[in-house]
């Protein structure tokens, strides 16, 4: 479609033309300035911040357990990944046990987590792309029964509070993990049935096949990581090659995209990765050992011993990092996120440029941006 | 052209197969919940609305004034008012105030409270007029001895044990109303307790009667608190 707008030979003035930051279809408040010839992206300068609401610091200004009940806020959609990664950290440091059933229930919770914010991602992909399918139907229906049992487990919905450092904070009761198998009994009817409506649909096949091709060697340079790369065909997930937790105990395997890295190997890429999770979680809940959930007791004045750790796991978005420096007392002395929606975000204006205006949110919604963990 | 036509043919053939999916779905028992006309079911853990606990079998108020929620709070939305009480030389609390508008739900008060007396309550349809209404005394958060013994049973939270012997009377639900009124006897306190009764039934959302209500309440307890720090 670009080609055929690019060789006529019509001249027009660049115009620039601002997209948000109250843009629907930006997930949230991203501006893109867009320099426009016709149709045609010429120069994207994403602005981003608007959403900064100093995550780092308040971390170092509240105690670390007062900081847990905040983590969640610094990717919203995937709570329990941020809560995770916090908790590594301070583990690192204060070289405390954690349980194996902690450690299960930990693998469980995250997996489940993984399938909601790839749902969230999968209906507003496709409103991007202009289906009715998304936002408030298919994907919403499975995504509130696991934010149900979410609720059950941690409290609330989205802000769970429920991976702590040392352990999680409440050990399900046995009807829970019947629900959890109930859900993962149908989930890959609903997947199949996703797929019957969307993967082959000829619509979407023209709207994202070939559009958007992240060359590997560009997804390196830019530290892209998660679904992303892996739909360019690159082998890189930090449960398989950096494995933490009780991940190597897991079998499961990593999809990778079949073609050359377009929007629709990462849209298939995040679809194979449910079915993935769904797996993962069966097996958690077969190997669910039995015993303590914490192995560090949750106190106001919860202390970590004084050094430096850092941590990295596998989000849905890509790599999360977190880096803590304690010095001993209640309080980190230094908080330090790395997060993959930020980095991911960089590549944009490469992918962007030189495709047409109706591409840009084809292309912005399958690399899967979160602005909130972009600005934290 | 043959080629054209296996792709034509294909392509309708995958829009039939979305499309019977879709057609299916009609038929299926709608998933979405009327929501103000059927309640969701919560879980006993739901993180919502701050109340206090009182014993369910005694109807003692189970805040030791110990103000390990106000501490812990990360936004600072709780103040306890507390005295020490001369005969007893034991701390007694006078108001418990929560700003449900700062408050984020976040559920550690809960988890540090040595007696299990401040809990979230399923209880989450809490919009009112007025910031100040969202400012809860402890007149609003106190639960009923039927409710407490409802939320001890759902939460699985062991009951309190029994004092080992009653030095003094067992203490009124509310002790700010009981207490104060030997130091200062005004006639606002009074007009509160009248006012502030239809405040006690959980959830009723009467715009016009909270707004009168907040006011004097406040203003009521300021009073008070300067009150306790002159001592």
């Amino acid at each position: 479609m670009s080609t055929n707008l690019e060789t006529t030979n019509l001249k027009t003035d660049e115009m620039i033309i601002n997209m948000g930051p109250q843009h629907p279809a930006t997930h949230g408040v991203l501006r893109l300035i867009l320099k426009l010839d016709g149709e045609i992206v010429r120069h994207v300068e994403p602005v981003i911040g608007h959403l900064h609401r100093a995550q780092e610091w308040q971390g170092q200004n509240r105690t670390l357990f007062q900081y847990q009940a905040l983590i969640d806020r610094v990717d919203y959609l995937s709570g329990m990944f941020t809560s995770l990664a916090f908790a590594h950290a301070c583990e690192q440091i204060d070289g405390c046990q954690i349980p194996p059933r902690a450690q299960y229930l930990r693998a469980l919770v995250c997996e489940m987590n993984r399938i909601s914010s790839h749902l969230l991602w999968l209906g507003t992909f496709l409103i991007d792309l202009g289906a009715l399918f998304g936002f408030p139907f298919y994907p919403f229906r499975e995504r509130e029964k696991l934010l149900d049992l979410f609720e059950e487990i941690a409290g609330q919905r989205m802000m769970f509070n429920y991976i702590r450092i040392g352990g999680v904070q409440r050990d399900p009761k046995p009807s829970w993990f019947e629900k959890v198998r109930k859900f993962t009994a149908e989930f890959p009817d609903r997947i199949d049935e996703y797929e019957a409506i969307v993967t082959q649909n000829p619509i979407v096949l023209k709207r994202t096949k070939g559009v958007g091709i992240l060359d590997k060697s560009v997804a390196m340079d830019y530290g892209v990581t998660g679904p992303s790369i892996r739909g360019s065909g690159i082998n890189y997930d930090l449960r398989k090659t950096r494995p933490y937790g009780i991940y190597p105990e897991l079998n499961f395997e990593i999809p990778l995209g079949q073609n050359q890295g377009d929007t629709w190997d990462r849209y298939m890429c995040r679809i194979l990765e449910m079915r993935q999770s769904n797996n993962l979680i069966n097996q958690c809940l077969d190997k669910m050992p039995e015993g303590e959930i914490s192995g560090k007791k949750q106190i106001a004045g919860l202390r970590i011993k004084a050094g430096e750790g850092f941590s990295a796991i596998e989000s849905p978005r890509g790599v999360l990092g977190c880096y803590v420096i304690s010095n001993g007392s209640d309080k980190a002395y230094r908080i330090r996120w790395r997060n993959p929606s930020f980095c991911n975000l960089a590549v944009l204006p490469s992918l962007l440029i030189g495709r047409p205006i109706s591409d840009i949110m084809a292309i912005f919604g399958s690399i899967d941006v979160i602005l909130p963990d972009v600005d934290r | 052209m043959s080629n054209l036509l296996t792709r034509a043919k294909d392509s309708i053939y995958q829009v039939l197969r979305g499309l019977k999916t879709v057609a299916v779905h009609s038929l299926r028992i709608p998933t979405t919940k009327e929501y103000p006309d059927t309640m969701p079911p919560l879980p006993p853990h739901f993180r919502g609305r701050l109340a206090l606990n009182v014993n369910p079998e005694t109807n003692e108020h189970l805040c030791i004034s110990c103000r390990q929620c106000e501490r812990v709070c990360p936004d600072k939305c709780i103040e306890i008012t507390a005295h020490k009480s001369p005969e007893t030389n034991k701390l007694e609390l006078i108001d418990f105030k929560i700003d449900h508008g700062l408050c984020m739900f976040c559920g550690l008060c809960t988890e540090v409270c040595p007696t299990d007396c401040i809990i979230n309550t399923n209880d989450f349809e809490m919009a009112d007029y007025s910031r100040e209404a969202l400012v809860y005394d402890i007149r609003k958060l106190t639960l009923t001895q039927g409710e407490s013994s409802h939320y001890f049973a759902a939460k699985e939270i062991a009951l309190p044990k029994p004092k080992p012997a009653k030095p003094v009377a067992s203490a009124p639900i509310a002790p700010s109303i009981a207490k104060p009124v030997e130091t200062k006897t005004e006639a606002k306190p009074v007009e509160t307790k009248t006012e502030a009764k239809p405040a006690e039934t959980k959830t009723e959302t009467k715009p016009a009667e909270t707004k009168t209500e907040a006011k004097p309440a406040e203003t009521d307890t300021d009073t008070k608190s300067t009150d306790n720090e002159s001592k």
